[in-house]
């Protein structure tokens, strides 16, 4: 039934036509039927008219035959010949026609006596009967017919009588004719059908002609009216017909031209709207006659327009969208997004046309600082530099994506190791050029480059440039490299590049593994005794049996985010020690903690945990990149419960960009590491000697606690006696040692202390 | 005058009621018939005879006979025969004519018979046209002594082509001889195909105005005529012929050959007058 609720509106014309068609049709056909019935009605009547008429034909041609034979019988010429029978035949011949007796030639006479025989000079050729039947022939006459050999002959006998009185009989009388001709010759026979007429009656059989009509067969003539009007019936039926499909033909033409036509122009100009094609020039659509469509086609044309329009702002926002989703909002280069999108399609089109393909991954030196230091603003500005200077450098079809924090990339085509390198010098050199200095940014800021080449006939291995280029960039960011490391070359000629990559691994697999992480620890001395109050757990990772040092894996850690991770495994590992009982009671133990761990809810339940210790080993947390602290207010709530459970908080390296002043205001520090870079300005005899001298006593006068880091001299480490700093820590006093050793030497520094005392 | 036979006529309608109609048997098997209406025994009786192949019925013959017996007098008006029995109707020129004048003069000898017969011991001969001289040649054969006069209307002659009558009668007396029965067909009075045997026809044929006025001449009764000046069926000359025998005359003014309408009354005056003459004129 689905077709009832979705028609066309031309199948509902053509319907509406078969319909109308139909009804035609049906009315015709009533109409045919109805004019049958009449014409069988009238057929009826008129051979009941055909009836009546032959009946009175028979009856005038039988009343004219008794007419003929009364007055022959009348005639004194009859009489005469009777009596005086010598002319006879030119009676018989010549006078009963000329006379008009008899009126045609086909009709005869002959006379008889009164015995019934022939007058004696009557010859025998005129078909007449040689004697006559013997009967009794009444006055008015006696008629009959006899079919003699097809044809119908009609006879009439009569008497003739010599007087009035009709008593002296002379003879009789016998009128012959052919009945048909003479029946069909009466001019009154106009409904019966004369060809159809016939007489039912056998060679030789004898008829009265009393009982002639029941024996007559006949049609009646088709009626000329009849026809007539059946004809004009019929052409009007046709005409009507004909007019009537003419008309719905045309009708249906003029309703396929108005309406249908149109109509399925609006639905085909709807579809295109719905699969959003427009017409581009909607007014030269041809206009429609009916008013109602041509306004239907007007409005939708303007809403085409609108539409269109819409669509176009549409199109534009989407692409503005689709722009702005794939651009970097701070930089204006493309995102992360843009890259996976175009690295997903950049690979596929190398693998389809291999070409030379270089990846170069850019990473910013120290941006964490700089932005720590300097504040978001002006590292977000940096980054937008940096990001120009890029751009600039790079070719003009090339795209540089950021990848996140200060992380940069491009993938270049149909390009060598040559060429890479030379645009990755270019974009050092445009970042060296780059005015940094108007921001207030002193520090040099610089670009490491890792560069990663797929040959044309390696194009397989487009997939690991990534990786690659990440292991190059690491290898750049080495000390004593040149910032831009390509690999395959460069990280072959230098270890570290496998170290990076080995280092890598040894992270991510001491973070999984318990006990790969190893603390080193490094005393931190009173003053002025020299005691050894705390040591600071440094963490190092013996991976292979051999030991990697922090400077190889924290730029891992941080590039990789993975600063909770650690900070958590070095906490487990510094609970581990603490448990051990290796770490000789009273020694306070400080541990490492990024900014970043602090936030996080694990780390403060593992600090949780491990203040059990804190009765045998006083523990002191040191902050480092506070510059990442984006949450004052919790950080400083955490370290508020850190202080109430005896941990001690520790800003280290301050003076360095990682810990400025602000922080220490806003932040529960207790105690406050100076920075090597500081302490070593103590050795001289200058103003910014003075300067941290002065900000070393004020700070002590503050309440804050005081560890001069980096005390590699006995003239700093004097200098830091002078200043009333509380405690100091360097290689001059004690350098870092793994857990076992730390028991050996806490039990040589009883000794001496012992031996001191002693 | 008029006035006086109109009243007659229409006085007289009882006295049609008389009439009789009588048949003879001229020959075998053919008889004839005639209309008798009884007048004054003291009046002649008049023997009316019609004109050529017409009947009693005839229109001046019947207005004539009624008239005549309103005015009293027996009226005998047989229709001849002709060869027909009981003929009843005119005979068509293009007939078979089985009769002859003799057969005529014999069936008027028969009715003049019969009237002797009935007791009428005068009896006057009236005739119309041809009757008239059918009347004459009986006059000219045996008339009957009771015959007393002779009164012939619009007298003509069996008229033939004048030109062609010597050889015509040459012709069917040759046929006649030789006993041929062929018919023939001839212009005889009005009849342009007058159909007889050559000798029935020659007795007729023989009658032209010769003959007749020389049988008028020889008339053995009185004759007198009454002839109409406007009669175009009669021959050039012919009533100028009768005056030049000095046959008694009347000439009607204005009446043609039947003297029909007003002239019948013209001529039943003149036959009345004629006959009061004779009935005048005759011994008591």
């Amino acid at each position: 039934m689905k077709w009832l609720t979705s028609v066309s509106i031309k199948q509902i014309a053509f319907a509406f036509v078969v319909g109308l068609l139909f009804m035609v049709v049906l009315i015709g056909g009533f109409a045919i039927y109805q004019t049958r019935g009449v014409t069988r009605d009238l057929e009826r009547h008129r051979l009941d008219a055909a009836r009546s008429e032959l009946d009175v034909a028979v009856k005038r041609l039988l009343g004219r035959i008794e007419r003929q034979a009364l007055n022959l019988a009348g005639w004194d010429e009859t009489r005469q010949q009777l009596v005086l029978p010598e002319y006879y035949n030119y009676w018989r011949n010549q006078r009963v026609y000329e006379s008009g007796m008899l009126t045609r030639l086909d009709e005869q006479v002959a006379l008889y006596t009164v015995s019934g025989a022939p007058l004696a000079s009557s010859p025998a050729t005129h078909g007449m009967p040689a004697v006559l039947p013997k009967q009794e022939i009444p006055r008015h006459g006696y008629g009959w017919l006899v079919n003699e050999a097809g044809t119908i002959m009609l006879y009439h006998l009569f008497p003739i009588y010599g007087d009035d009185q009709r008593q002296s009989l002379l003879g009789h009388g016998l009128i012959r004719l052919d009945f048909m001709p003479a029946l069909l010759h009466q001019e009154s026979l106009s409904i019966v059908d004369k060809v159809s007429l016939g007489l039912d009656l056998r060679p030789g059989e004898i008829l009265p002609a009393s009982k002639l009509f029941s024996h007559l067969t006949f049609n009646a003539q088709p009626d000329p009216d009849q026809l007539m009007f059946q004809k004009i019936l019929s052409r009007t039926l046709l005409a009507l017909f004909v007019l009537l499909v003419t008309t719905a033909l045309l009708g249906l033409a003029a309703y396929s031209r108005l309406l249908v036509r149109p109509l399925r122009q609006l639905s085909q100009d709807i579809d295109a709207m719905q699969q959003g094609r427009f017409n581009t020039n909607p007014s030269r659509s041809q206009s429609m006659r009916i008013i109602e469509l041509e306004n239907i086609r007007r409005s939708l044309y303007d809403y085409q327009l609108q539409l269109r329009e819409l669509h176009g702002s549409l199109e534009n926002q989407n692409r503005e969208f689709h722009s702005q989703a794939r651009q970097d909002a701070l930089t204006g280069c493309h995102n992360r997004r843009a890259y996976e999108e175009d690295w997903e399609r950049f690979r596929h089109d190398m693998k389809t046309v291999p070409q030379g393909v270089a990846f170069l991954l850019f990473d910013c030196d120290r941006f964490k600082t700089i932005n720590d230091t300097y504040g978001h603003a002006k590292g977000d500005r940096v980054l937008t530099i940096i990001s120009d200077a890029l751009v600039m450098a790079l070719r003009a079809n090339d795209r540089l994506y950021r990848l996140g924090g200060d992380e940069f990339a491009t993938f270049l085509s149909s390009t060598t190791p040559a060429q890479a390198k030379q645009i990755a010098q270019r974009c050092q050199s445009l970042i060296d050029a780059a005015g940094f200095g108007e921001l207030g940014i002193r520090e040099p800021v610089s670009l490491s480059i890792g560069i990663a080449f797929c040959p044309p006939d390696q194009i397989d291995h487009i997939d690991d440039l990534p990786k690659q280029a990440d292991i190059a960039m690491y290898t750049a960011k080495q000390p004593g490299r040149n910032r831009i490391a390509i690999y395959g070359e460069d990280t072959e000629r230098a270890s570290q590049t496998l170290v990076a990559s080995r280092e890598t691994s040894a992270l991510f697999q001491a973070l999984a593994t318990p006990g790969m992480i190893e603390m080193h620890y490094q005393p931190i001395h009173g003053l002025p005794g020299r005691q050894v109050d705390y040591y600071e757990a440094l963490a190092r990772i013996r991976y292979n049996g051999e030991l990697i040092m922090p400077g190889a894996f924290l730029p891992v850690v941080s590039s990789r985010r993975l600063e909770t991770e650690f900070d958590l495994a070095v906490l487990h590992q510094v609970d581990t020690d603490l448990s051990s009982g290796q770490i000789p009671s009273g020694h306070g133990i400080s541990i490492n903690l990024s900014a970043q761990s602090i936030s996080h809810p694990e780390t403060v339940s593992r600090l949780l945990e491990l203040s059990r210790h804190n009765a045998r080993h006083p523990l002191m947390l040191e902050i480092t990149e506070t510059s990442l602290i984006t949450q004052m207010a919790e950080v400083r709530t955490y370290l508020d419960l850190l202080r109430t459970i005896n941990y001690r908080i520790a800003m280290d390296d301050f003076g360095t960009g990682y810990s400025p002043l602000r922080y220490l205001v806003d932040l529960p520090v207790d105690v406050v590491k100076l920075d090597i870079s500081l302490v070593n300005k103590l050795a001289q005899d200058d103003r910014a000697s003075q300067v941290v001298a002065d900000f070393a006593r004020m700070m002590s006068d503050a309440g804050y606690v005081l560890v001069a880091e980096g005390v590699e001299t006995e003239a700093v480490l004097q200098k830091v006696e002078s200043l009333g700093i509380a405690h100091v820590q360097g290689y001059l006093l004690g350098r870092p040692v793994p857990l076992s050793a730390l028991s050996a030497s806490s039990q040589d520094r009883q000794l001496e202390a012992l031996a001191r005392a002693v | 005058m008029r006035a006086y036979l109109i009243c007659l006529l229409l006085t007289a309608l009882p006295a049609w009621a008389q009439a009789a109609i009588v048949e003879l048997e001229m020959r075998p098997g053919i008889s004839a018939s005639a209309e008798y209406l009884a007048g004054q025994r003291n009046k002649p009786a008049v023997l009316l005879l019609h004109g050529f192949l017409q009947t009693r019925e005839f229109a001046t013959v019947a207005t004539l006979a009624h008239g005549l017996h309103d005015a009293g007098y027996s009226v005998l008006s047989p229709t001849l025969s002709l060869g027909v029995p009981l003929r009843k109707q005119s005979l068509a020129c293009e007939a078979v004519h089985r009769h002859s004048l003799d057969d005529d003069v014999a069936e008027i000898s028969r009715w003049v018979g019969w009237l002797k017969s009935r007791g009428h011991r005068s009896i006057v001969l009236v005739g119309h046209s041809f009757g008239s001289l059918q009347l004459l040649a009986y006059l000219g054969a045996h008339p009957d002594k009771a015959v007393r006069a002779l009164i012939g209307a619009s007298l003509i002659e069996a008229q033939v082509d004048s030109l062609s009558r010597p050889a015509l009668v040459t012709e069917l007396e040759s046929q006649a001889s030789n006993n041929q029965r062929t018919l023939v067909t001839h212009t005889l009075s009005y009849c342009r195909k007058y159909t007889s045997p050559p000798g029935d026809l020659l007795t007729y044929v023989r009658w032209d105005q010769s003959r007749t006025l020389a049988a008028l001449k020889a008339s053995p009764v009185s004759v007198q005529l009454i002839m109409g000046d406007k009669d175009d069926m009669l021959g050039r000359d012919w009533i100028k012929a009768l005056k030049h025998v000095q046959i008694p005359m009347v000439i009607v003014t204005g009446a043609n050959h039947f003297m029909d309408g007003e002239h019948e009354f013209d001529l039943m005056e003149h036959t009345l007058n004629y006959l009061e003459r004779i009935q005048k004129a005759a011994p008591r």
